[in-house]
């Protein structure tokens, strides 16, 4: 059996060895997040049978937890694991060619390091680990937003830094504090004795949980960096960041509240923070004139809706949000994608300037529209199964406020038909016939796009592949008894 | 006691400095001040008074003396990643004031919602 530490040791040892490689030769430094990302997605889907019977729970150390530091492996580890993997060697396919000046051997450290950091969080059963990994994640992408080194990208890293820096700071009291109450790191051991401390005492570092994660999640009065960074980034880096970043954000949320809490009593106000994030998100980007930050924009409102899935804490409802995490990563590195070689050949971020591409850059033109299709959640896209669980996890759980919240979400997805539908109509029925023939992305690019593509289409038609994975992973979620029996024996 | 409050007065001078002061090099010193409140902090649950470094060097030590280590390893490790943050921070000023002459944020606002 291959063990899930390799999952973070392979890559990080080979982030570390990029420069090492670059002595031999520059050309192959591009390679090597490539390969690094290719192993990580074989090791996820070859444990993936094996996680969906019994979380795999490695003890580094040989001592028993909570002793040690451990990683836990379960179906939702494995899961955004595989998640990870597949965006990440997509995106490093992408990159091979659209990366080409400035610090190319350390964007490609850098963006190995983002992905080691979001597995390491996602794998972790131990708190501060977590928040070594969230650092890691954190500072590498502190450096990629900063990497084209122009106006935009240094002001939106510093104002990303400084928020991000106050998180972390937040989530290291919360650890403090549970350290002086418990005692011990591990997650599924503060777990097991949150019981026995009286719960304004706990309260204190949940709150503190939930802003510091809540920065990189993106949750509503805390997500002021995101638009700056994610459109002044490269877009490769933006499909990172808007695809698997503030996803394990979400994820470490969902962790820290279902798995080490259990707070019930919270969920309420996520759900209503979860609303509020959609419809400012969705309102702020159906008023933007920047195609990138337009799409930042809607990532915070897709975020909202995750998290808003995820609040319902139904099993049904944890399906959804998780089902919605997939094809938020799949639809919006795609977008990203396809938008990154259209500013490229028009240089220019305005939504105006991309008038008449669907006749210049057809392949990539394509791409986008299944990507904005496939968020607003039209069949038979991915988006459409996600959006149609959330809904109806809102409507079985029979009530009234569910309901009337459900609207909302609908009200949101109406507004995000808009602006998407207006860019599709620019896209193709605006401008006049020319035949100034750009030329279209080249084919580097377009295989990760057509893969990404073909991945929204075959889920969004055939949803029950994913089914089995996401049931079990809501199941590791909701039970909490489960998951500490399966760590402590 | 004295320990608890020396490391939270230190963290409420660092988000003070932070959301108040203009000057970017201030902030990133209040971002500083913050990580030592909280090193401080965790530091402060591990102390025991009088207390010895958890070995056993010579018979008749009583694990109950001992000082707690795993605080102080969290301790190196948050102040590594302090570290790599403050010059990560200190880099991009350099950066932003050749951009923009100026390190006063309130003046450099190009970018916003």
């Amino acid at each position: 059996m291959v063990n899930p530490v390799l999952l973070i040791v392979v890559p990080l040892g080979l982030a570390f060895a990029i420069p090492l490689f670059g002595f031999i030769s520059k050309r192959i430094e591009k390679y090597i997040p490539l390969t690094a990302m290719l192993f990580n997605l074989i090791v996820s889907l070859l444990l993936i049978p094996k996680a969906l019977q019994q979380p795999i729970v490695v003890s580094i150390g040989g001592f028993p937890p909570p002793f040690c530091i451990n990683l836990v492996a379960g179906p939702v580890g494995i899961l955004f694991s595989a998640i990870i993997a597949l965006v990440g060697l997509l995106v490093s396919v992408y990159a091979l060619d659209y990366i080409k000046q400035g610090a190319t051997g350390e964007y490609h450290i850098l963006y190995l390091l983002l992905l080691v950091g979001a597995t390491g969080v996602v794998l972790t059963g131990d708190i501060f680990n977590l928040f070594v990994f969230f650092e890691i994640l954190c500072i590498s992408s502190y450096a990629l937003v900063a990497h084209s080194g122009d106006k935009a990208g240094i002001e939106s890293a510093v104002k990303y830094l400084i928020q991000g820096a106050i998180g972390s700071s937040l989530i290291l009291i919360a650890i403090a504090l549970l350290y002086g109450l418990f005692g011990t790191l591990n997650m599924a051991d503060i777990a097991r004795n949150i019981d026995s401390v009286s719960s304004i005492s706990v309260f204190v570092p949940l709150v503190l949980f939930i802003t510091g994660l809540g920065v990189e999640a993106a949750i509503f009065p805390l997500n002021a960096w995101l638009p700056d960074a994610h459109s002044s980034a490269p877009s490769s880096i933006s499909a990172i960041l808007s695809g698997i970043a503030i996803e394990v954000g979400i994820y470490a949320v969902a962790r820290v509240i279902f798995t080490i809490f259990g707070a019930q009593s919270i969920l309420l106000f996520l759900l209503l923070l979860g609303i509020l994030t959609l419809l400012i998100g969705e309102m702020c980007a159906f008023s933007q004139r920047n195609i990138k930050r337009l799409l930042a924009y809607s990532s915070i409102g897709q975020i909202g809706l995750i998290l808003f899935a995820l609040g319902i804490a139904t099993h049904s409802g944890v399906v959804g949000g998780l089902f919605q995490i997939i094809s938020h990563a799949l639809s919006k590195a795609l977008l990203f994608l396809a938008v990154g070689y259209m500013i490229y050949r028009t240089g220019s971020l305005e939504i105006s300037t991309l008038e008449g591409m669907g006749r210049k850059m057809p392949l990539t033109s394509l791409a986008f529209t299944i990507g904005a299709f496939s968020l607003v959640g039209l069949p038979p896209f991915v988006g459409f199964p996600s959006k149609f669980l959330i809904v109806r996890a809102a409507l079985i759980a029979q009530e009234p406020l569910f309901v009337v919240l459900i609207a909302l979400v609908l009200l949101g997805t109406i507004i995000e038909g808009a602006y998407f539908l207006r860019i599709v109509q620019v896209l193709y029925f605006k401008g006049e016939k020319s035949n100034s023939k750009i030329e279209d992305a080249p084919i580097v690019a377009l295989i990760p796009i057509f893969i990404l593509m073909l991945l929204i289409l075959i889920i969004g038609i055939y949803p029950k592949l994913l089914t089995g994975v996401l049931n079990s992973a809501a199941g590791e979620f909701l039970n909490r008894v489960g998951y500490i029996k399966s760590v402590l024996g | 006691m004295i320990y608890y409050l020396g490391a939270f007065g230190l963290i409420f001078i660092g988000l003070y400095i932070v959301l108040v002061k203009h000057n970017l090099i201030k902030v990133i010193i209040g971002l500083s001040i913050l990580n030592t409140g909280i090193n401080l902090f965790l530091i402060s649950i591990g102390f025991v008074k009088k207390g010895t470094a958890p070995i056993f060097s010579h018979p008749g030590l009583k694990a109950i003396r001992m000082v707690d280590p795993v605080p102080q390893a969290l301790v190196l490790t948050a102040i590594v990643i302090g570290v790599a943050v403050l010059a990560l921070a200190l880099s991009l000023a350099i950066r932003l004031y050749q951009h923009y002459g100026t390190l006063n944020l309130r003046k450099i606002r190009e970018q916003k919602w």
